[in-house]
């Protein structure tokens, strides 16, 4: 009895996993560029899946005074930890709706991690080197992936239903179509993102002038 | 008298104990260009204006102390070297010390913010009567109102002792600069400026019977210190006066990387005093943070 259980049991899992569905998201702009930094994800429309933040914190480091990675993915309630590895201090903020913070003034690791507890786009920056911007995209849902160089990024573990895709990148806004997962499928869609130039602030320095004097 | 003895002292020690209580630095700079002037001997129209070409070099080294989030303290020193390839006599090194306080008005890009400095320069020219020690008090106000407009405000104060009286002065002097970032790569700058201050004319002299004197008539409006210097092809009077001075100009800085630029500047510069001098410069350079 007690076998047959445990056999219904694992083929109860093994049938589970093989219902999981993966979806490869493929980025392009409109001249057929690959888009990387971009941030697909997945809403279950029938019954949204629950988000279990990560025991580990991530980490957002500062080298050669610039964010690194320039886009993080996360869901609400992970926490987040900036080590500098820079000689110089950065004192690092961000006034976005979804969560302002300030660490002040520092150099290797942070003194705390900032936990992102609220669904938005986070934009950060340093007070005291102006050019240096990173984005953090605190996700309600557990199912998305970041398009890496080549554009493309890959959502597993989808189970069977209807889900809204949306890929968000920091110079396009929003792009979302519904679609449908069944079973194990294994299904590539490929997006198509118009980016707006990018214009960060300048970061090379002016040449002292000649001037009169 | 003890307090005037003071104050070049202390310009020498608050960079430096700015510099020993830094924890950040020190953070080195590196710049070369090509100046040509159009009337070195800001001469006027007509009579004896020269231009000059000169090579500089120059080398920085900043050191940072934050003194609280939006406050940093820095203190370096700068060096030049300049070649005059036209007139030898204006072949300079230059050595000084600077400190300036910045405070940044809020958190971000948009915030503005203001800083307080004074630079001190030591200059030794190879017609050693121009040798000179100088100081300024800087002001600053800078704000960017995007990610490509900037407006930058500086006022300076100041003074400089040369080993001859009649190149040594004083000026006040207001300027601004609106930067106009095209891309990551392209900036346009338009500069404006006034300074009023001590000034030196040099006219084209003449050997008469009673000495040299100016072929300009118009020199002996001047009353102030004069001097016979022979830095030019020719010999020349210089006169010191007090005039303002109006500058406008135009700057393109193409960046090579994020620690390297270009700079194409022109500036033309008119002062009216008795007579006017205009003077026009095109610079040529690049500049390196390392």
């Amino acid at each position: 009895m007690k076998r047959i259980a445990a056999a219904a049991i694992l083929a109860a899992c093994i049938v589970t996993a093989q219902a999981a569905g993966i979806v490869r998201v493929v980025t392009r702009d409109p001249a057929g560029r690959p888009v990387g930094d971009a941030v697909a994800y997945l809403v279950n429309l029938d019954s949204p899946a629950p988000v279990h933040p990560p025991a580990d914190p991530v980490a957002i480091t500062q080298k050669d005074q610039e964010f690194s990675p320039y886009v993080t993915p996360i869901v609400v309630g992970t926490r987040v930890v900036f080590p500098n590895l820079d000689t110089v201090q950065h004192h690092v903020y961000s006034v976005s709706p979804a969560k302002r913070f300030e660490i002040p003034l520092y150099i290797g690791d942070s003194k705390e991690a900032i936990v992102f507890d609220r669904e938005g786009i986070v934009t950060l920056g340093c007070n005291i080197h102006d050019w240096m911007v990173a984005y953090v995209f605190v996700l309600s849902t557990p199912y998305f992936a970041k398009t890496g160089p080549d554009g493309t990024a890959e959502v597993p573990g989808l189970p069977p239903g209807r889900y809204r895709l949306a890929v968000w990148h920091p110079r396009a806004g929003t792009v979302s179509r519904d679609l449908v997962v069944a079973g194990s499928d294994d299904t590539t869609q490929v997006v198509s993102v118009v980016l707006k130039p990018d214009h960060r602030i300048r970061r090379a320095p002016d040449a002292a002038g000649a001037g009169y004097r | 008298m003890r307090f005037t003895r003071l104050i070049p002292r202390a310009l020498v020690a608050l960079p430096l104990l700015a510099l020993a209580r830094a924890e950040d630095g020190p953070y080195p700079s590196a710049s070369f260009s090509g100046v040509w002037q159009g009337n070195v001997t800001n001469a006027t129209a007509g009579d004896g204006v020269l231009g000059a070409f000169t090579l500089e070099a120059g080398g920085d080294l900043t050191w940072l102390q934050a003194v609280d989030f939006s406050t940093m303290l820095s203190a370096g020193v700068a060096a030049t070297a300049d070649l005059c390839t036209t007139f030898g006599g204006l072949d300079k090194i230059s050595a000084g010390p600077r400190v300036e306080l910045r405070h940044k008005l809020g958190l971000g890009p948009y915030a503005p913010a203001l800083s307080f400095g004074i630079e001190a320069d030591g200059a030794a020219f190879s017609d050693s009567e121009r040798s000179h020690v100088d100081a300024a008090a800087v002001a600053r106000l800078s704000q960017r109102f995007d990610e490509a407009l900037q407006l930058v405000v500086e006022a300076n104060a100041g003074g400089y002792a040369a080993n001859h009286d009649v190149f040594s002065g004083s000026y006040a002097s207001l300027g601004a600069a609106l930067n106009w970032d095209i891309d990551e790569t392209w900036r346009v700058s338009a500069t404006g400026g006034w300074r009023d201050g001590d000034v030196v004319a040099e006219y084209a002299a003449a050997k008469s019977s009673t000495g040299w004197v100016p072929i300009d008539t118009g020199a002996y409006h001047y009353t102030g210190p004069r001097q016979l210097v022979r830095t030019f092809s020719e010999p020349f009077i210089a006169y010191r006066t007090t005039a303002p001075t109006w500058s406008w100009g135009i700057g393109v800085f193409p960046a090579i990387g994020p620690h390297t630029s270009f700079a194409l500047q022109y500036t033309r510069s008119r002062t009216s005093a008795y007579d006017t001098y205009v003077n026009d410069l095109v610079s040529a350079g690049i500049v390196h943070h390392f």
